[in-house]
């Protein structure tokens, strides 16, 4: 088999899988067997998609590495993968957030095999529908992707306590808010009422084209009248809109978010949440293009509503991790107004943005897991400080805030810069002023926490402690990842700008 | 070539057998009872896949694919009982065996002939024999009060849909002079008011054995009282039963009439999807919840009825077979759980993976599949189902389908958090007997091996309703 032939998008989403089918023989008490395992699958995959990375060509644009094999010829279901620029990208990040969600449940104290295995079979699902080009296999991976996730949550996720009050305090109380069950039973609930969307939405494709394919490439050609798109378009924004966090559909984020152990959290807002853009642009917006055109104004003011909201529910909070995870909701509007511009730039910072914000805020919940892990608290109230005994994880904080308010030289800043010139040369240039509004709120919230953290006045305690050993490995990977990509933005936005190019050629039709 | 009545002649010299070697054995060995019923249940099984004659007194009892592949189905769910039961009859039936297998053949007898016959009296026949002696299982546990309460509702509701049955039928003799039909004539037209009531009475009178909305009103209360092992056959095989006479039925004799009753089934299906799924949150009974989600279940087989095509009913019976391994399997591990607990409450589950982790691992995979998660054949099931719709174009029903799992998900969840996610106090771990390991184990595998190869059943559902090719 030569290296033109080699099936290495299949070696990418496999790896985990056989990663998982081994750790199950393992018995539990093999505590390093377990984690090495575990890493080297995830190194695999992080090799695989390096070298998907550097031998794309970009010249040559389009779909490439495919392999197909038919699967159930008579529905025209087939295995049929392939990257362009813009999966190409998604696939990096989720190989880098694995690598670093591996490092950063080194430590899990409790039936770390099944954690292991879990977390790997998500993987699976991710990496699964970033590459595939079916539709029908692209929503097996989807659900893949979603279910552990209720496990996950609800046996290793941690609880807080939200005071019950206002008019909602009965059900607040009664439901259990703030719970691991709550929050692993909502975002289970949720994601799963945007896959009936979805999977209506798929099947709507598949008899309304007449195709008898559910193939990406085929389906890619047909036109469906402009009606039926637009109600297609409607069921596939809600339905992955649910996933990308898009205001009002996203209140399981940050219960979900907050509730989950540090790698789940890490791999969903990292991942999860860009695989809901994701869909939008590649399915919504590739498949209906008519129907995108007609509602792009409505994405984009939605996307502007999450920019705020997210920001100002970020402020509101006093719970650590949910800061982090409102932030996401605040970032992933970016994301959606760049894919709401409908040009090349705009298109391009969203895709910048999903990569950048997945490393980011990959980056502070592994931060906030070790954070609450040494103090044994989230409440930002309680901590101050903690600059002088954990300087590390101070310094690294503060990478990750400064690229989440979009300093220049790190990689928040290309991507909101595109995002927003993006938003100016569109029909509706007034998204800008809000945008940049959020933007700015973004940086009020961070600095806040920062401050409140690690500088103020400290209270000597024993056991907060600096990071140490492996946990080390996943911050510096994260980060150096943020800063190159700031300064060198070339490196990403060479293969994306391809594939937008290709995509607004028939977009804008 | 074997006669046409074979393996009905099979199973009723296998009820006789169990009737006289009850009378002679001694109470401490009939367990050889149930390895009996069991054994001529195998020999039925094996005999309905050599080549058996296809009509029989004038074409009106027919061994079509379609009806062989239901016997085999209703083969397979009484066979799972019976393994299910050994035990359970040995404890809890006291010398009462002999009559509980027996009723138990005598009900299989009834659906068999029901599936087979092409003639509105032979079926009313077969529908009365499968019909009274469920009346009698239901209340079998008597000392239990739940158990007589469900048996007396089991029994007003099954004597009302007999009655509307025979008012339908004689308002189709009146209408089309022959109680007979042969496929492709339809002896009924549209233009013809009696001929759409007649419709509509025996559609209400086969509604209450598939238990559709609104003649549900017994499942829930006769499914909490009655044996386990019992109920699970009753979850499935006269359910399989209704839908079997209904789509003979529908298709061969009142093919004319179609657009009135996909009508019917298209509301049915989503009164009894929304109520079934709506119902089944608040329960804190495994059984009564169990109840509810098969009463949702047959909504969604109704969306293949409805679609009112050939891939609709292929679907169909795909479903049933997705519906026989999983429900079957879960009111299985509900006897587990029961006999180690003595209770059915949601509670009672709690840290079952602790204490069990097969029986968790199994009834996770049961709940996977009959909440439609991909990769078990609960999947398959729902999704070849919303093609089908779609197909016909029922997009909006589909839709609500769609919804609606996401609401049983819930429910289904909420099963598995106990079992994996609370904590529990008691720690003692359960016991299962050989025979419920066995059939538990029968339907994980065909939960989990059909849904990686699906194909297979899709093979066996479209060569059962060739017979309807054309209509």
């Amino acid at each position: 088999m030569g290296i033109e032939t080699f099936p290495v998008l299949s070696l990418i989403v496999l790896s985990p899988f056989v990663g998982a089918i081994l750790l199950l023989i393992e018995p539990q008490r093999w505590y390093y067997a377990i984690r090495l395992t575990s890493l080297f699958f995830a190194l695999l995959s992080l090799l695989g998609s390096l070298y998907v990375f550097a031998y794309y060509d970009p010249s040559l644009g389009g779909f490439q590495f495919v392999e197909r094999y038919p699967l159930i010829p008579a529905l025209g279901i087939s295995y049929h993968v392939g990257v362009d620029g813009i999966s190409l990208v998604l696939v990096l990040l989720t190989a880098f957030i694995l690598v670093a969600g591996v490092f950063a449940s080194w430590t899990i104290p409790l039936r770390s095999k099944e954690f292991y295995i879990l977390l790997l079979l998500l993987v699976t699902g991710v990496f699964g529908v970033f590459v595939t080009l079916d539709l029908f296999i692209f929503f097996l991976f989807y659900e893949l992707a979603v279910l552990p996730m209720y496990l996950l949550i609800g046996v290793w996720g941690s609880s807080t306590t939200i005071p019950p009050k206002g008019p909602f305090k009965t059900a607040i109380r009664e439901m259990g808010v703030g719970g691991k069950e709550y929050g692993a039973m909502k975002l289970t609930l949720y994601l799963l009422f945007g896959s009936a969307f979805i999977l209506v939405g798929i099947l709507g494709i598949y008899s309304i084209s007449g195709a008898g394919t559910f193939d990406y490439q085929a389906l890619y050609g047909v036109e469906i009248p402009s009606h039926l798109q637009n109600w297609l378009f409607l069921l596939f924004y809600v339905g992955f809109g649910t996933l990308a966090g898009v205001w009002p559909i996203h209140t399981w984020s940050p219960d979900g978010h907050a509730a989950a152990p540090t790698a789940t959290s890490m791999m969903h807002a990292g991942v999860l949440m860009k695989l809901g853009a994701y869909g939008i642009i590649r399915i919504g917006m590739g498949l209906l293009p008519e129907a995108a055109h007609v509602f792009s104004p409505v994405i984009g003011t939605i996307a502007i509503v999450n920019i705020v909201y997210g920001a100002f529910g970020a402020m509101w909070q006093r719970d650590l991790k949910y800061v982090v995870a409102y932030s996401s909701v605040s970032h992933m509007g970016i994301v959606m107004l760049g894919a709401a511009t409908l040009n090349e730039m705009g298109i391009n910072g969203s895709v910048f943005q999903m990569f950048s914000h997945g490393i980011m805020t990959g980056l502070l919940f592994a931060l906030v897991g070790l954070v609450y892990e040494k103090a044994h608290t989230r409440e930002i109230l309680k901590m101050g400080g903690f600059a002088r005994c954990m300087p590390g994880i101070a310094t690294f904080f503060a990478i990750g805030g400064l690229t989440s308010l979009g300093l220049p030289g790190l990689s928040g800043f290309v991507a909101e810069v595109l995002v927003f010139m993006g938003a100016w040369k569109s029909k509706y240039s007034w998204w800008l002023v809000p945008a940049v509004f959020g933007a700015f709120i973004t940086a009020v919230y961070v600095l806040r926490v920062l401050k409140w953290i690690f500088f103020g006045p400290f209270e000597k305690k024993e056991h907060i402690v600096d990071a140490s050993g492996v946990e080390w490995i996943a911050l510096l990977l994260l980060s150096a990842i943020l800063v190159v990509m700031g300064l060198y933005p070339k490196l990403l936005l060479d293969p994306i700008d391809v594939a937008t190019v290709e995509f607004l050629g028939k977009v804008l039709r | 070539m074997l006669k046409p009545i074979t393996l009905e002649i099979v199973l009723v010299c296998g009820a006789l057998g169990v009737f006289f070697m009850d009378l002679f054995l001694p109470s401490r060995k009939k367990k050889i009872l149930g390895v009996f019923v069991l054994l001529s249940l195998v020999a039925a099984m094996g005999l309905s896949f050599l080549n058996i004659h296809y009509g029989s007194f004038f074409e009106t009892f027919i061994n079509d694919p379609f009806s062989i592949s239901l016997k085999r189905i209703f083969l397979l769910a009484a066979g799972l009982t019976v393994m299910g039961s050994i035990t359970h009859s040995e404890l809890r039936l006291g010398r009462r065996e002999g009559e509980y297998y027996f009723l138990l053949i005598l009900s299989l007898i009834g659906m068999m002939i029901a599936v087979s016959a092409r003639e509105l009296l032979l079926l009313f026949v077969g529908f009365e024999l499968m019909s009274v002696p469920l009346y009698v299982l239901s209340g079998f546990d008597k000392r239990n009060p739940k158990s007589v309460e469900g048996a007396l509702k089991v029994f007003l509701f099954g004597t009302v849909s007999s009655s509307l049955l025979l008012l339908g039928i004689g308002l189709f003799l009146a209408t089309a002079g022959t109680t007979r039909w042969i496929p492709g004539d339809s002896p009924v037209s549209m233009g013809e008011p009696l001929g759409v009531i007649a419709l509509a009475v025996l559609f209400a009178g086969f509604g209450f054995k598939i238990a559709a909305f609104p003649f549900q009103f017994w499942v829930p209360d006769t499914y909490e009282g009655a044996p386990t092992p019992f109920v699970a056959f009753l979850s499935v095989a006269p359910k399989v039963a209704g839908f079997g006479i209904i789509f003979r039925f529908f298709f061969e004799a009142l093919e004319a009439l179609s657009s009135v009753w996909t009508l019917y089934a298209v509301w049915l299906s989503a009164l009894t999807m929304i109520v079934g799924n709506l119902l089944a949150l608040p329960q804190r009974n495994v059984k009564r919840l169990l109840a509810y989600s098969g009463i949702a279940h047959v909504g969604y087989i109704l969306l293949g009825l409805a679609s009112g095509s050939q891939l609709g009913l292929t679907m169909s019976v795909f479903y049933f077979i997705a519906y026989l391994f999983s429900n079957m399997g879960a009111f299985l591990v509900a006897e587990v759980v029961h006999r180690s607990t003595g209770s059915d409450d949601l509670d009672a589950y709690r840290n079952l993976n602790h204490r069990s982790p097969f029986l968790a691992l199994a009834m996770l995979v049961f709940l996977l599949s009959l909440g439609g998660i991909p990769f078990v054949i609960g999947f398959w099931a729902k999704l070849y189902i919303f093609l089908a719709a779609i197909d016909a174009g029922y997009v909006f029903l589909v839709f609500l389908g769609a919804l609606l799992t996401v609401v049983a998900l819930f429910y289904y969840l909420n099963l598995a958090r106990k079992m994996y996610i609370d904590e529990g106090k008691e720690e003692a771990r359960v016991s299962i007997p050989f025979d419920l390991y066995l059939s538990i184990g029968v339907c994980a595998a065909g939960v989990v091996l059909l849904g990686i190869y699906p194909k297979w059943v899709v093979q066996i559902a479209e060569k059962a309703v060739s017979v309807f090719l054309g209509y």
